[in-house]
């Protein structure tokens, strides 16, 4: 148990650090870092201080959309921090922060010297971009209670707290391993060859394979932990979740990390779903519930001011 | 093992037989989506241009499209229009490269025919004949010119922007002075009674007139759409008599210059959609300006 | 034992009321409470069901005898995915804008309890016709339920039955939002219990 735990404990460490570094690169020696601020600005940190002249000059730097490399935007105004290390670029109209942008800087003046031209890429950082699809799918657009999917089981397990907790985490597992398979699959095999078609009978039977294979390593290798979480790995089959995820991120042409922090986000949402319903249903048991509402029309009740709630949510934008 | 055996053999016989009927199925629906799909796109953008049953469609109405391409050699960037050309009787294909600041490049004949450009792959592959390496190209997008008797009767645009929930595909239709014909929801996933509401009239219609100068500042006002303005809004449900001419030209005198009135409780749909709109046909107006006086400069007989 | 004793009609009429899979089994519920809006939603996926339930019914209902036990379920799957795929693609094909409407959930049919459901407890058992009427009686049974509770919102939400105005106006915007879907099932699964329990009072009366 000790050791599976310091393993995983790794892998999310080095998994972070991997992210952390493809977020930051910029290209250039005396650039330390670019990035948006508010919606019509860049700032640019540089390692050292800058020439004041060279800095107000509005013709020394020029922005434009990757996509749209003809559409030069105006900058505004520049505004220097006071220790001279830190631009601000404002511009006349408002920034699109989804896509990335290219940043070309004439001859960088530090101290009377030339540091050389720049071409920089701005854009979020992608492991804000990341965070922002799990969140997204956790909470935003939570898959039970704003995208409606997955409601058997979890009208189904949410009588107990500790089921509901088993389920969520068994399910997280697994749909986390099988959509990272499937956009693999996808994105090497059916898309080439274009056998897009055959995407449901692919995805249904690599989620059931999943299953089975969770299902072997885990009695083989920690036998306690399939004592207590085996009895839900069948029913993860039955979670219209588990075909949701892997067709969405086909249809939405993911990268693998994304597809991983979807299928994560869409594990967590259901998870906390199904927590915060097991809460309220045990308490149900002991409320006076009238006759013909007992069991599931009042669970259905429960999960409709859920939805309300979490309707709370959309619109919510974090980075 | 003679078991296992069996098995596996059983299942794969099923796979089989499964798999050959849904390629049949697919071999057999492909060319049907296809066709709904032209068949859909081309129903909306004669109706973004205004044309109806009142008010038919002229028998020489040609939609042209323009592909947008983005061409890099090495650290310079060009953008490359694949354009329909006249060439005697039959139209043919060019590429006219231009640099970033709208001047000419060269020009490349593409070997293609009208019906192969509308793929994608096709194209991609008659593009890798005349653009070898060092050159990359990468499609950016594609734009439809109307045109009618030898006229433009206007620009028909897709639209892909974030919605609410997903990305909304639209058409935008302008006219030759980029005022704005009208808009068409194509695809998107926003909520039902609410986002969804984007596909109406009353919101659609908005945007019908706006001038080329008044959509650069077009903004989303968070008011209650006024009854009549809504009335005038929804066409297809006018009535008899419901208007007379002098109140229509009343009620459109006194909305052109208006922001759009945003839905109730969609205001994100509603700014998204108005956004979106506003980017397309910024951008194209600059370009197809550039692309214009190139074509003009260098004597190119497009055939739009 | 007591279902070779039903006649075809009792076999469809109990997958329309007595064992109906929406409010009676309560299975399937995520399309009911997705995309219940509007009684033409409610047509056209209780038909896809319809078709993807009668065919995968007969299909395994023709080879029930040649299906090794041990491979049983991934033969289910493996037939009613590629029914599913047939009708998402056909569905695709000639009806996009109906196809836009119901989203991911008519490739979803394939991961409904529902037809598995019965393909493990009758099909697989019984011969072609029994099959026929029971897959027919099933989907039958959850179109009627979803055209229920499409009326229910549909009416009440934005006024109009069909996309035709009959109310003139729309008395809660509040039940054609996503959300009340919850309500709207809950609120009808609790109406058809109440209905059951005044009936047995009444009977034993």
């Amino acid at each position: 148990m000790k050791s599976i735990r310091s393993y995983h404990l790794l892998v999310g460490v080095l998994l972070i650090a991997a992210l952390f570094l493809t977020g930051c690169e910029t290209g250039h020696k005396f650039v330390k870092k670019t990035g948006f601020k508010d919606t019509d600005k860049i700032v640019i940190t540089f390692a050292g201080p800058v020439d004041e002249a060279w800095a107000s000059n509005v013709a020394n730097f020029s922005a434009y959309e990757k996509p749209d490399p003809d559409i030069v935007l105006t900058v505004k105004e520049i505004v220097l921090s006071s220790d001279k290390t830190k631009l601000t670029l404002i511009f006349e109209a408002p920034l699109n922060t989804g896509e990335a942008h290219i940043l070309n800087i004439k001859n960088i003046m530090s101290e009377g010297q030339d540091m050389g031209a720049a071409m920089l890429t701005v854009k979020k950082l992608y492991f804000g971009v990341l965070m922002t699809i799990l969140i997204g799918a956790a909470l935003i657009n939570n898959f039970v209670f704003t995208k409606y999917l997955g409601l058997c089981v979890f009208f189904g397990c949410s009588q107990k707290r500790s089921t509901a907790i088993g389920m969520g985490i068994v399910f997280t597992v697994v749909i986390a391993f099988a959509a990272t398979m499937a956009w693999a699959l996808y994105q090497f095999v059916l898309k080439p060859y274009q056998l897009t078609f055959l995407n449901i009978v692919v995805f249904i039977g690599l989620v059931s394979l999943s299953v089975q294979g969770v299902d072997t390593i885990l009695r083989k290798v920690n036998p306690i932990l399939f004592k207590a979480f085996g009895v839900y790995l069948v029913l993860v089959i039955a979670n219209c979740i588990a075909i949701a995820v892997p067709l969405m991120l086909a249809d939405n042409e993911y990268t693998g990390w994304e597809s991983f922090s979807l299928a994560l986000g869409a594990g967590i949402g259901f998870l906390i779903a199904l927590f915060m319903m097991a809460c309220v249903r045990e308490k149900l048991e002991l409320a006076k519930v009238p006759p013909s509402f007992k069991g599931l029309p009042i669970a259905f009740v429960v999960a409709g001011l859920f939805a309300l709630a979490f309707l709370g949510f959309s619109g919510l934008s974090i980075y | 093992m003679n078991q296992i055996i069996k098995i596996t053999f059983a299942l794969t016989i099923s796979c089989v037989i499964a798999a050959s009927a849904m390629g049949l199925a697919y071999t057999v629906t492909a060319k049907a989506k296809k066709h709904n799909h032209h068949m859909n796109v081309q129903n909306a953008m004669i109706g973004l241009l205004g044309f109806g049953k009142d008010n038919p469609a002229p028998s020489d109405l040609k939609f042209l499209n323009v592909y947008r391409y983005i061409v890099e050699d090495g650290d310079k960037k060009f953008l490359g229009y694949m354009v329909p050309v006249e060439k005697g009787s039959e139209e043919a294909y060019e590429m006219v490269l231009i640099d970033l600041e709208g001047n000419f490049v060269e020009k490349l004949e593409v070997p293609i025919s009208a019906e192969k450009a509308e793929e994608d792959r096709d194209r991609a592959t008659a593009l890798e004949k005349v653009l070898a390496p060092p050159k990359i190209f990468t499609y950016a997008d594609a734009s439809v010119i109307a045109t009618a008797g030898g006229k433009r009767l206007g620009y028909v645009l897709p639209g892909k922007f974030p919605g609410f929930r997903t990305f909304i595909h639209a058409l935008v239709a302008m006219d030759p002075k980029f005022e704005l014909l009208g808009l068409e929801i194509m695809e998107h996933e926003e909520d039902a009674g609410l986002g969804k509401e984007i596909e109406q009239e009353y919101f659609r219609n908005q945007f019908k007139g706006k001038t080329y100068e008044k959509l650069k500042t077009l903004e989303v006002i968070k008011k209650p759409l006024p009854m009549e303005y809504k009335k005038y809004l929804e066409k297809s449900k006018w009535e008899e008599g419901m208007f007379t001419e002098e109140q229509i030209a009343e009620i459109r005198k006194q909305y052109k210059d208006a922001d759009i009135y945003a839905i109730t409780a969609s205001t994100i749909s509603s700014k998204a959609v108005t956004g979106g709109v506003k980017n397309v046909a910024k951008k194209f107006a600059y370009r197809i300006g550039k692309l214009d006086s190139v074509l003009k400069k260098e004597k190119i007989h497009a055939a739009f | 034992m007591a279902i070779k004793e039903k006649t075809n009609t009792q076999l469809f009429v109990d997958g329309i009321l007595s064992e109906n899979p929406i409010f009676r089994l309560a299975l399937s519920m995520c399309p009911a409470v997705g995309i219940s809006t509007s009684v033409m939603n409610g047509i056209l996926l209780g038909t896809a069901v319809l078709f993807v339930q009668v065919c995968s019914s007969c299909t395994i209902s023709l080879v029930r005898n040649y299906i090794h036990p041990k491979i049983r379920i991934p033969t289910y799957t493996l037939t009613i995915a590629t029914w599913v795929t047939v009708i998402d693609l056909v569905l695709a094909a000639y009806m996009p804008v109906a196809y836009k409407a119901m989203g991911l959930f008519v490739r979803l049919i394939v991961a409904f309890a529902i037809i598995t459901m019965r393909l493990e407890m009758f099909a697989s058992r019984e011969p072609l016709q029994k099959s026929f009427f029971d897959g027919l009686g099933m989907g039958l049974g959850f179109m009627f339920a979803m055209m229920v509770l499409g009326f229910v919102r549909e009416l009440l939400g934005s006024g109009m039955i069909l996309g035709y105005d009959v109310l003139g106006f729309k008395p809660l915007l509040f039940f054609v939002l996503p959300c009340a879907g919850f309500f709207v099932v809950g609120i009808m699964m609790g109406f058809f219990n109440w209905i059951e329990v005044v009936y047995k009072r009444k009977k034993e009366v």
